[in-house]
């Protein structure tokens, strides 16, 4: 019982047998045409106002945001983006490039963004919930005890599963998000240039360090991104599973506190110690693409490393609760 | 234990699968981190990476062939402020020549609240903007009224101070001379399209002590318009004086500065009788 892979098995091939995966893969399945659907129809209406002209559409756009900059109603926490927004579209119409250049890379590419504080970290619960505390419920956290391993090896390989299984969801989404949007939008723009490095400043952006890329690799910058937010909710969530009893619980909590980040993110700028919270630095990709960051002070470095503390933390948290924790029921 | 040849399967897949997904994700967050840390500006030159360039840019439209193209911009009056349908003249010249029977189509509004002259002159540097004019054939500008009236700008903002005669001169001929440059501009960018100025009415004829000064400000601001557009054969000035000179009451909207929806109306009838 040296080598801790035959218990990675043993926890990966639970996972599949218990369907996890596959409702999570279920639920990209029925979500992702959905979307797709709507955005086509939203593309749809946009063709019968402007045409096949993307130019046309997006400086309307632009001075559809100058407007509100104008009016006294619109807070000026909501101005900064608009001002943004409008500085890098006028970067790109300067520059000739399309940024919403229809096809299912481009869609998938807003997707992953969209979905990277809110859909995928759900996703990813559904598996690192249920890890421990999944064996609580089902009563075969005694089985699992009694054998000749070490509790902390138990609970390693538990954690090397999830970190594989967080890795497959990301993947698993791009896959189907890609797959489906492209049966709408065509197959084809991985080599779209995508400009990224606005730095937001105190008057709008600085473009000095403005670059393209492709959108591959855009998207691959923000696969990984992703990957690193959903190991933290990973992490979070396998904690809460060792300190909670019932799945459910601990779905519930985990559930809790991300949408708690949802609701924080869109008002909490005036409150700036909220940006210690693990759920209000879950946007990375928003560094990407140059959107400002909902509160003041926030970068790249801070998310990371305020997501890597709060992961560290739970990491020991789990470690210390499980192997000295009596299991009694 | 000996896993079943299911299991065993199953286990491969996934080992194999999630492996590499790591990997790869490993390596998107090392580039990600990387690139946004440290950042390195290059200008970009649009190669053949985009299906997008094609023509797009440079194509103006045929007028015999695709009907009237209307493309509008400068100040609120352009927008639509005070129309409580939001329509505004540009949109209700559009309805009023669909109604005709005529292709009529609006290409895009760039009209926006409180623009002045100095404001229009520079945007129409933005590639943008001058794709959009390029797109159409009628190009109907509004603009001066903020220059001229100063205060009027602060939208719905009743408590700000009208005018003095005074200012109301004095603001005058460097704004006229940004409207020349404004006007040349325009016809440089787009040469055949039929360009139409939005002549100035006097919104504060009803204040006793502004009416006369008023009057002669937006007159000889007029008459400087009509002496631009004259020495163009595209160039019209559409007059809107005489139109709310007696009627501020029944044309204008609440705010007592912009038209409201039967103003732009009248405005739009205009328009589509010179149009033609």
């Amino acid at each position: 019982m040296n080598s801790i892979w035959p218990l990675v098995q043993n926890e990966t091939i639970k996972i599949i047998k218990k369907k996890r995966f596959y409702v999570i893969l279920l639920v990209l399945l029925v979500l992702v045409p959905m979307f797709t659907y709507a955005q086509m129809r939203q593309a749809q209406e946009n063709r019968t106002k402007f045409g096949d002209d993307w130019r046309t559409e997006l400086q309307q756009a632009i001075t559809d945001n100058q407007n509100s900059l104008g009016s006294d109603r619109v807070p000026e926490e909501w101005k900064k983006y608009r001002r943004i927004f409008i500085q890098q579209m006028q970067y790109y119409l300067q520059n000739d490039v399309n940024p919403n250049e229809p096809g299912g890379v481009t869609f998938t590419r807003e997707f992953l963004d969209n979905s990277s504080s809110l859909f995928i970290p759900l996703l990813i619960m559904t598996i690192a919930s249920d890890l421990v505390s999944g064996e609580r419920t089902g009563g075969t956290i005694k089985m699992l005890l009694t054998r000749p391993v070490r509790r902390w090896k138990i609970l390693l390989s538990k954690l090397i599963t999830l970190t594989m299984f967080v890795s497959l969801i990301v993947v698993s989404t791009f896959i189907i998000c890609y797959a489906i949007s492209g049966l709408a939008f065509g197959y084809s723009g991985f080599t779209i240039p995508v400009f990224t490095g606005f730095q937001p400043s105190e008057t709008g952006v600085d473009m000095a360090t403005v670059h393209a890329v492709d959108q591959w690799q855009f998207i691959l910058m923000q696969m990984g991104l992703i990957w690193f937010v959903g190991l933290t909710v990973g992490l979070l969530a396998f904690m809460v599973s060792v300190l909670v009893r019932s799945t459910a619980a601990s779905i519930v909590i985990m559930m809790a506190a991300l949408i708690a980040g949802t609701i924080l993110t869109n008002m909490a700028s005036s409150w700036s110690s909220a940006k210690y919270l693990f759920m209000v630095n879950l946007g990375l990709t928003n560094y990407l693409s140059g959107s400002p960051a909902p509160i003041e002070g926030m970068t790249l470095p801070f998310s990371l490393a305020v997501l890597g503390i709060w992961a560290a933390v739970s990491l020991v948290v789990s470690f210390v609760v499980f192997t000295k924790r009596d299991v009694l029921n | 234990m000996k896993p079943s040849s299911s299991s065993a399967r199953i286990w491969r897949i996934t080992s194999i699968a999630s492996i590499i997904a790591t990997l790869l994700l490993i390596g998107g967050f090392v580039y990600a981190v990387n690139d946004v840390v440290n950042p390195v500006g290059s200008s970009y030159t649009a190669g053949d990476s985009a299906g997008s360039g094609d023509t797009g840019s440079q194509a103006a439209v045929d007028p015999a062939t695709e009907g009237i193209r209307i493309a509008a911009m400068g100040d609120s009056l352009a927008k639509g402020t005070g129309d409580d349908e939001g329509s505004g003249f540009v949109r209700r010249t559009v309805n009023l020549l669909q109604q005709q029977g005529v292709d009529a189509k609006l290409v895009a509004n760039l009209g926006i609240n409180g623009q002045k002259t100095n404001q229009v002159l520079s945007s129409l540097e933005q590639s943008g903007v001058q794709h959009t004019l390029r797109q159409s054939n009628v190009i109907m500008l509004s603009i001066g009224a903020n220059d001229l009236f100063n205060g009027g700008e602060a939208l719905g903002n009743l408590d700000e101070q009208a005018p003095t005669a005074k200012q109301l001169l004095t603001n005058q001929p460097q704004a006229a001379a940004r409207l020349q440059k404004i006007l040349d501009r325009l016809a440089e960018i787009n040469p055949d399209a039929q360009i139409i100025y939005l002549g100035l009415y006097n919104p504060f004829g009803d204040l006793k002590e502004l009416r006369v000064p008023g009057n002669q400000a937006v007159s000889a601001w007029n008459m400087k318009a009509t002496g631009l557009t004259n020495t163009n054969e595209h160039m019209m000035v559409i007059p809107t004086f005489d139109l709310f000179q007696n009627n501020l009451d029944q044309y204008l909207s609440a705010d007592h500065f912009h038209p409201n929806g039967d103003g732009y109306e009248q405005i739009a009838q205009r328009i589509v009788q010179s149009i033609r």
